[in-house]
């Protein structure tokens, strides 16, 4: 294969690529259509079309009355703001020709997902999910439950989120074990006084907050389809956490929260 | 409410408010320069919630706003930080996401096909759903709305 047979082609790898990295990492349907098309006119094509839906993404390039088209599948990899950065900053310095089509491959290449550590991850869930309950009234005693609850749960979903399982499983087994902790802490434990909202607070962290707002943003903005599959994989997400809940609740012979 | 009761109040709720959106700006991995900016936003959005209905106002037009300020803000900020707007303003909005309305709705549904119809269990599925799906869409359409009407011709960023 000659790379410099067609450079369009080559620009349309990229410009797809772009997109797709974009799609993976939980961007919303218009900024990925929007970046994949300045990349591509930044790097001479005269336009770029692409179609997104949930699972694949179809791009033309025309250049010249020439159009080249391609499909890639999207898998999701999770919600990462700093590949989103990244892209966004090669596209940018292809916008002011700092970069030719060489270097943005090269640089879309080096993109490494970050990660944060697991342990500092699991402590600010856990905070959070403290904080939460302070802010819906749960007192001081609630948060601390929250907080030890949700960590262990949180430690559970990045182990088995590490182990690539099903995303609805997942959710409904740390459901499962927040719940466990919490509300056992509660009716059991020595926590006794506490109010019940330590057990809602303790599984917020499984609130699919991002896809949602991605959703409504989607649908606001004209991307009805991806918007409904978002919403819809929300709900699902949502369910599988409460079928947790509800296990654990019956399992031990919890009362709700209200 | 003396003044100074509410100003501790919103202090607290401003606090409470900054560790969550750190928490889940680790979660989206947000990079690491724009930790401190979504722990201030969310504070900020939170904070100005809190004195929207401490002031009367009901809970979705206040988190409306507050969304709308969120995403005016981000949107200033993104233009020197090269970055979408998003980046910052979701794990912002967070502490206001309402989960526990959410979950209120879904776990009823659940408890309707276990043990049948009751008004009371249809009541709350009902109202929590409604509720918090008002929300979600007030402050996803709040943060959506600044930057379609600031930049509708040229790119943001």
């Amino acid at each position: 294969m000659s790379t410099d047979v067609n450079p369009q082609r080559e620009v349309t790898r990229l410009c797809i690529q772009c997109g797709l990295f974009l799609l993976q990492h939980g961007a919303e349907s218009a900024l990925v259509e929007e970046l994949s098309s300045r990349l591509g006119v930044a790097l001479g094509m005269d336009s770029v079309e692409s179609s997104i839906s949930a699972n694949a993404i179809v791009l033309s390039t025309i250049k010249d009355n020439q159009c080249l088209t391609t499909t890639r599948k999207n898998s999701d990899r999770g919600i990462n703001m700093h590949v989103v950065t990244e892209v966004q900053h090669i596209v940018i310095l292809a916008e002011h020709k700092l970069l030719d089509h060489k270097d943005v491959l090269k640089r879309f290449e080096h993109i490494k997902p970050l990660r944060y550590p697991r342990w500092l991850v699991v402590l600010m869930v856990g905070l959070s999910c403290g904080c939460f309950c302070k802010l819906n009234s749960g007192g001081w005693d609630g948060a601390m439950v929250a907080f030890l609850a949700s960590s262990v749960a949180m430690y559970v979903r990045l182990v088995l989120t590490s182990h690539h399982l099903h995303p609805q499983i997942n959710f409904c087994i740390t459901a499962f074990v927040a719940t466990t902790i919490s509300g056992l802490l509660i009716a059991k434990g020595p926590f006794a006084m506490t109010s019940n909202i330590a057990m809602a607070a303790s599984v917020l962290l499984l609130v699919p907050g991002f896809p949602l707002i991605n959703a409504v943003a989607d649908m606001f903005k004209g991307h009805v389809n991806t918007g409904l599959a978002r919403w819809a994989m929300a709900s699902l997400l949502t369910l599988a956490t409460c079928i947790g809940v509800v296990m654990a609740m019956s399992l031990w012979g919890l009362k709700g929260w209200e | 409410m003396g003044v100074i009761d509410f100003l501790l109040a919103l202090l607290q709720d401003m606090t409470l408010a900054a560790i969550p959106a750190a928490g889940f700006a680790l979660v989206f991995n947000v990079p690491q320069r724009a930790l401190p900016y979504c722990a201030l936003l969310g504070a900020i959005g939170h904070g100005s919630r809190m004195a929207m209905m401490t002031a009367g106002m009901n809970i979705e037009w206040s988190t409306f706003i507050a969304s709308l300020l969120v995403g005016s803000i981000g949107i200033q900020w993104s233009r020197w930080y090269l970055a979408h707007p998003k980046v910052f303003t979701v794990a912002a909005v967070i502490p206001m996401f309402p989960g526990i309305s959410a979950y209120t709705a879904m776990i009823s549904a659940v408890k309707l096909s276990h043990f049948g119809y009751t008004e009371d269990l249809m009541i709350q599925l009902l109202t929590n759903f409604l509720k918090a799906s008002f929300i979600v869409g007030a402050l996803s359409i709040g943060l959506s709305i600044p930057g379609l009407w600031l930049y509708r011709k040229r790119p943001r960023v």
